[in-house]
């Protein structure tokens, strides 16, 4: 039981971190329909991020959210703004191709300045856990960058359901021609939108970079399951990616624990395809034409 | 033309005083340039050495990133282009494995310095030679020093699924089962996962007496960290060399403490020249060396003086080396054709553990210094 609790409880954790990856892919292909191969180099940039506040300003990687959570928005408004825009009317091929050359010149330019020597941040917290009885513990940073990751969530519900700006992301996701006639300034939304999201996914790198470890090409593997995850959700679906997060962490987790560490990637997968086959339009999406 | 033919003959007779060219693959960016910093630093000792004892080697350095396929084309680089009389390298097994093959087919004398994988010196390679001792030892040293300070009645094996972490597992099962110690779990792991905690809860609840774990660098520090969350506590921990033995993990103090590896060097050993070479490799890059520092400056020494002794030629290099023996900062070595093992050095390996952030060597009793701690003291 306590084996269950645990892989249950850190794959839930764990899957937080990740659904906040994907909402910013979904975000990303949902207004812009491009598909961003450079998402993970995004996420590693964070992570620098992180760990160049924490070890020349010493200021703790949580806290540090507040510094990268800006930074990274204006980061991700300029990549879309002078890269990203002017493909968005080109063939999809092109576009993925220019994403991927971003995120090699991210992670090579990463390397030339920090070379790939891993990275650890290793705080005060970074082993604590708290006891919650039956002899499972939860690890202390995973909790709070679960509960950092909730708060961005419910922030960015809010922000996508309430405000002004928000509701007109969403009508450029619905139908950017008709958001277009309607008023909405759609090149303005596209650049808040790769800001949000890249927002996010630096964020999520700043949030486990604790309790994971730094290096330029980390950016691929975290591409990969924000791919899975998004996909799994529901391409342009914020519901779907958060849901698709911790469904792939708890499988991961789960799947390491009653199979073996080795084969859980393989589950990962299976459950993808199985998903693909039976829904392709992902859990919560909506076929598109 | 006269001048020409002379300066010509000039070069042929002073050729073997030239400088012999000797090939070096390291893992000097990527994920293991941690534990490849510690023989680029040995191997750079050795070369002021070689200079003192005047012999010029000039060194043609290649970075594999750590990365199997890119060793490859090191080593035919090395081979073809360069015309190295010999190369020390690679690092990882996966890297020296796939190189020793190559090594053959180019006939150019391999002398690799840390790789634990034993079905390297295991498929007849006559130009394949090893420094270090290989995996089975690993296994044995550990279990043997674990056996001499408790009665552990089951262990617990998580390892990283590359050739290091499968080879030194597979041999460390065969090795308990023979002694008697029931293997209640066996989990591999891909290396540079992120997650391990479901997977120690797993072996958590198995409750072992030992738990036996080998992984590169950042794995070791993340499992430590995670089996410290997780609240594993067995007898002990036992590492099997590289990201264990490394001054990075000894610095994460609040997880590294009383860990029991294994090592192929310790500074305190009386091998000739050994302490020295500790005092002096901490002294020019403010760290303590990793066993690796010390194979890769023995391997070095060992191969320019061959390769000069050779004049240059891969057959005669590869014959020196099979026919010498040396006795230096690792102990007398010699490669040798013995228990299916082809140029294999019969090293012995020694235990050591962490005390106070110091690696301190704890077994074989001959070359102990001090007395291990046992069992692992419960987590704070």
């Amino acid at each position: 039981m306590a084996v269950f609790m645990q892989s249950l409880i850190s794959g839930i954790l764990i899957g937080g971190v990740y659904a906040l990856i994907g909402i910013g892919l979904t975000l990303i292909f949902g207004v812009m329909r491009v598909i961003n191969f450079g998402h993970g180099d995004i996420l590693m940039v964070g992570m620098y991020l992180t760990y160049i506040l924490f070890t020349f300003a010493h200021i703790d990687p949580f806290v540090s959210v507040l510094i990268s959570f800006p930074l990274m928005f204006l980061f991700g408004g300029f990549l879309q703004k002078v890269f990203i825009n002017r493909v968005l009317n080109a063939v999809a091929q092109n576009q993925i191709l220019l994403t991927i050359g971003l995120g090699l010149i991210m992670s090579n330019t990463v390397m030339l300045i920090f070379t790939s020597d891993y990275k650890i941040i290793t705080t005060s917290y970074s082993s604590s856990t708290i006891q919650v009885g039956g002899g499972v513990s939860v690890s202390w940073p995973l909790l709070v960058s679960f509960l950092i990751t909730a708060a961005i969530t419910a922030a960015l519900y809010w922000f996508l359901l309430k405000t002004d700006t928000g509701q007109a992301i969403r009508a450029t996701a619905q139908d950017r021609d008709a958001a277009q006639l309607m008023g909405i300034n759609v090149k303005r939304m596209s650049i808040i939108a790769f800001g949000l999201g890249s927002a996010l996914a630096g964020t999520a790198g700043a949030l486990i970079s604790p309790t994971y470890y730094i290096f330029p090409q980390v950016g691929s593997v975290f591409t990969l399951k924000a791919f899975v995850i998004t996909v799994l959700g529901g391409m342009g679906s914020v519901v779907g990616a958060t849901l698709g997060g911790v469904l792939i962490g708890i499988t991961e987790s789960m799947s390491a624990a009653y199979i073996s560490s080795g084969w859980k990637d393989v589950v990962v997968f299976v459950l993808f395809l199985l998903v693909l086959l039976l829904k392709p339009s992902g859990l919560m999406g909506k076929s598109r034409t | 033309m006269r001048k020409h033919l002379l300066a010509l003959g000039a070069v042929f007779v002073l050729s073997p005083l030239m400088a012999q060219k000797i090939g070096v693959i390291n893992s000097m960016s990527g994920p293991e340039a941690p534990i490849g910093e510690n023989i680029s630093n040995g191997i750079k000792l050795a070369e002021e050495d070689l200079i003192k004892k005047g012999i010029h080697v000039q060194l043609v350095w290649e970075d594999d990133t750590g990365k199997p396929q890119i060793s490859m084309s090191a080593m035919e680089k090395l081979a073809t282009r360069d015309n190295v009389a010999g190369v020390v390298g690679p690092y990882t097994s996966a890297c020296s494995n796939a190189v020793a093959k190559l090594a053959e087919k180019y006939r150019v004398p391999l002398l690799i310095p840390a790789a634990a994988k034993e079905e390297i010196t295991r498929q007849g390679l006559k130009h394949v030679f090893r420094m270090n001792a290989p995996a089975d030892r690993y296994a044995s040293s550990l279990i043997d020093a674990a056996l001499g300070l408790g009665k552990p009645k089951s262990v617990a094996f998580i390892y990283e699924n590359t050739d290091f972490g499968t080879s030194t597992s597979k041999t460390a099962k065969e090795y308990v089962a023979k002694k008697g110690i029931q293997v209640v779990a066996d989990e591999p792991y891909p290396k540079g996962a992120a997650d391990y905690r479901s997977t120690l809860a797993k072996i958590k609840s198995k409750n072992p007496d030992l738990v036996f774990m080998v992984s590169y660098v950042a794995d070791a520090i993340l499992l430590m960290r995670q089996s410290k969350e997780v609240g594993l506590q067995p007898q002990a921990f036992l590492g099997g060399g590289a990201g264990f033995t490394t001054a990075e993990f000894a610095g994460e103090r609040a997880i590294s403490e009383d860990v029991i590896s294994c090592t192929q060097w310790t500074d305190d050993v009386n091998w000739p020249g050994a302490k020295d070479f500790g005092k002096r490799y901490k002294a020019r890059f403010g760290k303590e060396p990793t066993y690796h520092a010390a194979c890769a400056y023995e391997s070095m020494m060992i191969m320019a003086e061959t390769a000069r002794n050779a004049g240059g030629d891969r057959e005669k290099t590869r014959a020196g080396l099979k026919a010498g023996n040396w006795n230096g900062i690792m102990g007398p070595v010699r490669f040798a054709d013995y228990d299916g093992f082809t140029n294999q050095n019969n090293h012995p390996m020694l235990v050591q553990q962490i005390q106070g952030g110091n690696y301190e060597t704890v077994f074989p009793a001959p070359f102990a210094t001090r007395k291990a701690v046992y069992p692992f003291p419960k987590w704070k």
